[in-house]
Formats: C-alpha cells, sequence, structure tokens
C-alpha cells in the first residue's frame, strides 16, 4: 500500500515534470532535423517563462499568457534565423548569443518594470481541467494520471502532432530533407534555408510554451527558471535518436529523475546542490550510456 | 551531414572553416562592426532604461578611467579574461567547443584556494612555491575536467559542447556545495572557504586597486600561447586538424588527439585563470563569485579570432564593459546585465562572413559591382542544380 502510493506520487511528479521538457524537446526535434542544432532552447524556454506570466497576469488569461509566451520566443527564433543566415554566421556561436541575449535582458527588464531582479509572484487562475476533482478520485491511476493542469495533456498532444507533421505533411518532409539532402530540396526548386527557418520558428514557440509551463503553475517567475532543461531536452532528442515516440520515453526518465530528487528533498537528509544537481547527472549519464548502445549497434553516425 | 558542410548553405554548414580562411581586412571589419554595435548598444540601453541618462553615460564610459582604483581593477579583470580566453582559443582554434568555462574556473579557484590553505595550515613559508603548487594543482583539475569531455568525444562520439556543458554544471554544484558545508569558513557569514593571509596573494602594483604582478606573467603566457600555436608543429597540426579532418588524416595527423588535448589544455587554462583570481584579489573562494568569466572567455576568444596576440585587446575591451557597467549599477538604477546583452549582439555579429544586406551596409564597405560579380560567379557554381 505505502509502496503503491509512493509509485503513484513519483509518477504524478514525473508526469508534471515532463511538460515542459516535452514541449521544449518537440520543438527542438524540429530544428535537429532540419541540420541545425537547437542550443538556444534554455534562452526561449527563459523567455517564454518570463513572458507567459506577465502575459497572463497583466491579461488576467493563462491562455494568453501561454500563446504570448510562444509567440515572443518564435519571434526571436525567427530573428535569430534571418540573422544567422543572413550574415552566413556560425550558429553555435548565435545560438548562444541568443542565451546571453535572453539572460540579459530578462533582468533588466524585470528590473525596469518591476524593480528587483529576484523572484516575481502574481496570482493566477488554475489550469485544471473540468473533471481532475472527480477523475482524482479513481484509485491510484487518478492521482498519478489525471489531477494535473490541462498543460500536461496538452504536451502529450503535442508529440502526436509533432509525429503527424514531421512524417505525414509535406512540410515535414521537406523539414527532414533539409537536414540529410538539402541537394534534393534544391533539386526541386526549394531554398533548404527557408525550411530551417520554419524549424527554427515552431522550435521558438513550442520551447516559448515550455517556459510558460514552468512559470504558470508556480504563479511565479524565479530567475534562472529553467534551471538547464533546454540542454535536457536537447540531450533526450540525442537519446531518444530523433524520434517523437522515443524522446517522449527519453523525456519521462528525465522527469522521474527530476520529480524523484523533488520528493527527496522532503524526506532525505541530502544537501540540496546534489538534488538540483541530479538533471545534469542523468543526462550526463544518459548521454554516455546512450553512445555506448549507439557503438554497440555499430551505428557510428556523428551526432551532427 | 558531412556532405552538408558546402559553400553557400549558410545555416547549415555546421562547422565552418570560414574562420581560417577569411581574409585579415574582412576580419577586421567585421570585428569593428561589433564592437561598434555592441558599444551603440548599450547607449541605446542605457536610453531607454535610466533614468539619468547623461550621468550614467558618464558612470559607464568615463569613470572606469577616471582614478586609480577603478582603472587598476579594470585591468585586473583583464588579467583572468585574458588566461581563460586563450583556453577558449585553444579549443575553437582545434574546433573543439569548451563550454565548461564556468564550472572549469570555480573548480580552479577553489582547489588553488584549498591547496593553499593547507600548505598554510602546515606551516609553509615559502609562498613562491605554495602559489606555484597551488596554480599547477588547480590546472591539473581543470585539465581533467576538460579531459573528461576530451576523451567521451574520441572514444565515445559524444558531443564535446553538451558534455563540457553539463559536466561543468556538475561542477559548479559540486563547489556549491562545499562552499556551504565541509569547506565553509565557520567563523563567517559568507559562503566561503577561509581567508588566506595576503602575504599569499601576488604582489600589488598599483594600490588601492587589485592589479597584481600576475599581469605580467599572463602577458608572457599569452606569447608562449602564440608561440606554440603559430609556431610550432603541434600548432599547426591542431588548427589543421580542426580546420580539415579529412586533410589532417591524410597528411598523417593523429586527428584522435586533436580532439582531446585541446579540450584538457583548454579546461587547465580555464582553471588557471580561476586560480589566478583568487591570488590577485579574492584570497578566498566566494560563492558564485567567477560567474559569467567563463562566457566571456568565449566572448573574448571570439573577438579576437583566436590570435593569442588580439586576446589582449580584446580581454581590455571586455574588462572595460564590465567595469563600466559595475559603476553605472552603483551610480544609478541600471542593472550590470546591460553588459550581457552588449555580449550577445558580439556574439551574433562577429562569425558573421556577410555584412547585413537589409541595413545597406555592405554598399559602404564593398564595391557594389564586385558583390555583383561575386553573386553570379556563386549562381554560375550552383547553376547545374537547380
Amino acid at each position: 500500500m505505502n509502496f503503491m502510493n509512493l509509485a503513484t506520487i513519483l509518477t504524478g511528479n514525473a508526469l508534471e515534470a515532463m511538460t515542459p521538457l516535452l514541449f521544449a524537446a518537440m520543438g527542438g526535434l524540429f530544428t535537429e532535423l532540419s541540420g541545425a542544432l537547437s542550443i538556444a532552447l534554455e534562452g526561449y524556454m527563459m523567455l517564454g517563462a518570463f513572458v507567459g506570466i506577465v502575459a497572463a497576469a497583466s491579461l488576467h488569461s493563462v491562455i494568453a499568457g501561454l500563446c504570448l509566451a510562444a509567440f515572443v520566443s518564435a519571434t526571436l527564433a525567427w530573428v535569430s534565423a534571418k540573422a544567422t543566415l543572413g550574415l552566413k554566421a556560425n550558429i553555435f556561436i548565435t545560438g548562444l548569443g541568443t542565451n546571453l541575449l535572453v539572460a540579459g535582458l530578462l533582468p533588466v527588464l524585470s528590473q525596469h518594470f518591476f524593480g528587483t531582479k529576484s523572484v516575481l509572484s502574481f496570482t493566477l487562475p488554475t489550469l485544471m481541467h473540468p473533471f481532475s476533482r472527480t477523475m482524482a478520485a479513481v484509485p491510484f491511476l487518478g492521482q498519478a494520471f489525471f489531477s494535473h493542469s490541462v498543460l500536461v495533456y496538452v504536451s502529450w498532444l503535442t508529440v502526436l502532432a509533432a509525429w503527424v507533421v514531421l512524417y505525414k505533411t509535406p512540410v515535414g518532409r521537406r523539414i527532414r530533407a533539409c537536414g540529410s539532402q538539402p541537394e534534393a530540396l534544391r533539386d526541386i526548386g526549394r531554398k533548404p534555408e527557408n525550411y530551417q527557418i520554419v524549424a527554427a520558428v515552431v522550435a521558438g514557440a513550442s520551447s516559448g510554451a515550455a517556459g510558460a509551463c514552468l512559470s504558470l503553475p508556480l504563479s511565479a517567475y524565479v530567475p534562472n527558471i529553467s534551471s538547464g532543461r533546454g540542454w535536457i531536452a536537447l540531450v533526450a532528442i540525442y537519446l531518444g535518436s530523433r524520434r517523437p515516440g522515443r524522446i517522449m520515453l527519453a523525456c519521462f526518465i528525465f522527469a522521474l529523475a527530476e520529480g524523484f530528487s523533488n520528493y527527496a528533498q522532503g524526506f532525505l537528509q541530502v544537501p540540496s546542490e546534489f538534488v538540483l544537481a541530479i538533471p545534469y547527472a542523468a543526462s550526463l549519464v544518459a548521454l554516455i550510456l546512450g553512445s555506448l548502445s549507439r557503438r554497440r549497434q555499430g551505428d557510428w553516425k556523428d551526432l551532427h | 551531414m558531412h556532405s552538408a558542410e558546402r559553400k553557400g548553405s549558410g545555416f547549415i554548414k555546421v562547422r565552418p572553416a570560414q574562420m581560417t580562411l577569411k581574409s585579415f581586412w574582412q576580419r577586421t571589419r567585421i570585428t569593428l562592426l561589433a564592437l561598434g554595435a555592441s558599444i551603440l548598444c548599450i547607449v541605446v540601453l542605457l536610453l531607454l532604461f535610466s533614468n539619468a541618462f547623461l550621468d550614467s553615460l558618464k558612470l559607464f564610459f568615463v569613470v572606469p578611467f577616471a582614478n586609480v582604483y577603478f582603472f587598476g581593477n579594470m585591468l585586473s579583470y583583464a588579467v583572468p579574461l585574458m588566461i581563460a580566453g586563450l583556453g577558449a582559443a585553444f579549443a575553437f582554434a582545434s574546433h573543439n567547443f569548451n563550454l565548461g568555462g564556468e564550472g572549469q574556473v570555480y573548480a580552479g579557484a577553489l582547489v588553488a584556494t584549498v591547496v593553499a590553505l593547507k600548505a598554510q595550515g602546515q606551516g609553509a613559508q615559502d609562498v613562491l612555491t605554495v602559489r606555484l603548487v597551488a596554480l599547477f594543482a588547480a590546472a591539473l583539475t581543470g585539465g581533467l575536467v576538460g579531459g573528461f569531455s576530451g576523451m567521451l568525444k574520441r572514444r565515445l562520439r559524444v558531443d564535446e559542447m553538451i558534455s563540457s556543458f553539463l559536466a561543468s554544471s556538475l561542477v559548479v554544484f559540486v563547489v556549491d556545495y562545499l562552499l556551504a558545508g565541509p569547506l565553509k569558513d565557520p567563523n563567517s557569514n559568507f559562503q566561503a572557504t577561509k581567508t588566506l593571509p595576503s602575504a599569499f596573494g601576488f604582489a600589488k602594483i598599483l594600490p588601492p586597486s587589485d592589479l597584481s604582478v600576475s599581469i605580467f606573467w599572463t602577458l608572457l603566457l599569452v606569447m608562449l600561447g602564440k608561440l606554440v600555436l603559430d609556431r610550432t608543429s603541434f600548432g599547426f597540426e591542431l588548427k589543421v586538424s580542426g580546420a580539415n579532418k579529412e586533410f589532417a588524416r591524410y597528411a598523417g595527423i593523429n586527428g584522435d588527439v586533436y580532439s582531446v588535448i585541446p579540450l584538457v589544455v583548454s579546461g587547465a587554462l580555464h582553471a588557471l585563470a580561476g586560480g589566478v583570481m583568487i591570488f590577485s584579489t579574492y584570497l578566498k573562494t566566494i560563492q558564485g563569485f567567477s560567474a559569467g568569466v567563463g562566457w566571456d572567455a568565449i566572448a573574448v576568444a571570439l573577438i579576437a579570432n583566436n590570435n593569442p596576440v588580439a586576446l589582449v585587446p580584446s580581454a581590455l575591451f571586455f574588462a572595460y564593459l564590465d567595469a563600466g557597467s559595475k559603476s553605472a549599477m552603483m551610480g544609478s538604477n541600471v542593472s550590470t546585465e546591460l553588459v550581457t546583452i552588449a555580449q550577445a549582439l558580439v556574439f551574433f555579429l562577429i562569425t558573421a562572413t556577410t555584412l547585413p544586406r537589409a541595413f545597406g551596409v555592405h554598399n559602404w564597405w564593398r564595391c557594389g559591382k564586385a558583390r555583383a560579380a561575386e553573386e553570379a560567379a556563386t549562381k554560375a557554381a550552383q547553376g547545374p542544380q537547380q
């Protein structure tokens, strides 16, 4: 019985923690497949977290916050992709630049508009789905699966959406071609660059929403709120071999580690630094194990 | 992916070789553009966010030169930037990306402090030896952290960029923990180690500022870096294997070695920078004291285009921006993160291979006809495919 309780709590925690990871990873998958590295996921998430909560609080609507977060991050992604292409610059460096830009801009904006660079808290309506009360009463499964905010279920839909778009539509096929066979795209008279911009915008919008998923349930914006989740999403993409379903599994494993560390903080006498470090450690270990298994399979493809 | 690395494909070209192919003049133009844009960006941001524009302008751009204290501290901050920048340049020159600078600097600082404190506790008198051993231990630690990513890349083809970032984040948490717990000075309210006696620090040369003799050693180190990169076969092979792996293999260069050694050197130099910060300024490791040095170092190396001699002005430029932002923050309501935004602009512009057409800038810099001829040539080269 006790064990069942623990399992319920851990699964519930993990599903909550998986939401932002899923959004970011699905967005990052588009850029990954289009042949660019989505190093700026972290920056888009931070921007989304800030814009999301500020918009939600000032417009009194969580949905509006989520949409604006996605829109603003997508705009930044579009500008940065356009600039990278227009200047023929190095995509790694401009990606780092995007991260830095957000890291610099948010404290300045926060200081200017709210007079503080630290935590901003707001009062927001919750995003529980209408049946959460009744569904939560279902034994075991209710607590674990049915009592979350709407965002959790929307994030599952994104996986489906990403799969459909990438594998079942012409745009998706061209985005994938852009990464593997850009010449083929040129042969049919398309510019691969344009599909890379589309992919970057999708990544921006999706990870902006991911950021909002961090700040909205908290009803607060905390500096460095994404704390490496953009990078973890990147690792999840590699581990999931760039397949939406497998990426979801990888995200769930990371989320389990994170959910466990949140839970463990309550009763284990572990220093908080180690708890905070668990997601990073998990990604590093996962990265190594993933590479080992890839070597065993003889699949020696370079990561990019 | 390698098939996709072709000229003119912009975004797709993942590891461009253009940094080495670019002409000196074009490079200079783009560097000047990036520096000018970052200064302009700061002015605009001050205009937008400062409640006393002219005052903060003066605080930002003039005050760092106004007295010995500010000026000396500015030079003092340039010292770790040069060392860590040299580390970043070593990695870049071999086309490895070391994003673990933050953790390596922090760990180097802690190791140097702990070694010196141990020596002091055992009654060591020879300050010079203590400093040397401490800095060596720091460099060794950084080298191990950097080499870890290098070995992962060599053995398992794990991307060094991600692994170095993750490893460095882990290191930051470990150091934070050590500073909050086992190594914390029980008599202090700070999350910091015990303080070393000032005799252990480098000799100050511009009191009351923190500037110390370490700046001379650093300049020597930078010269050494220049010699190694440009005048030894090691440096040559390192750059060749970075610029073109296939070519390096045909020339009989062991490319695998050059994905490990540059990262070891890079990590060691970053950690050395952390150690030097301890002995020239802080004399103890304080939680989070070196935050940002790793990213600054990358920016410094990018501006210098991996040329060690150019690291000196480049580090001075960033130290100037840093000093300006600190002085502006003390005197007015703007926050120091302003500089990060200007830095981001540098990141965007510095690797540009063409100037932005959208702003018509190219017409000023480059004759229109030459551009048209080049475009025609590019079209002709791509012609059969379209």
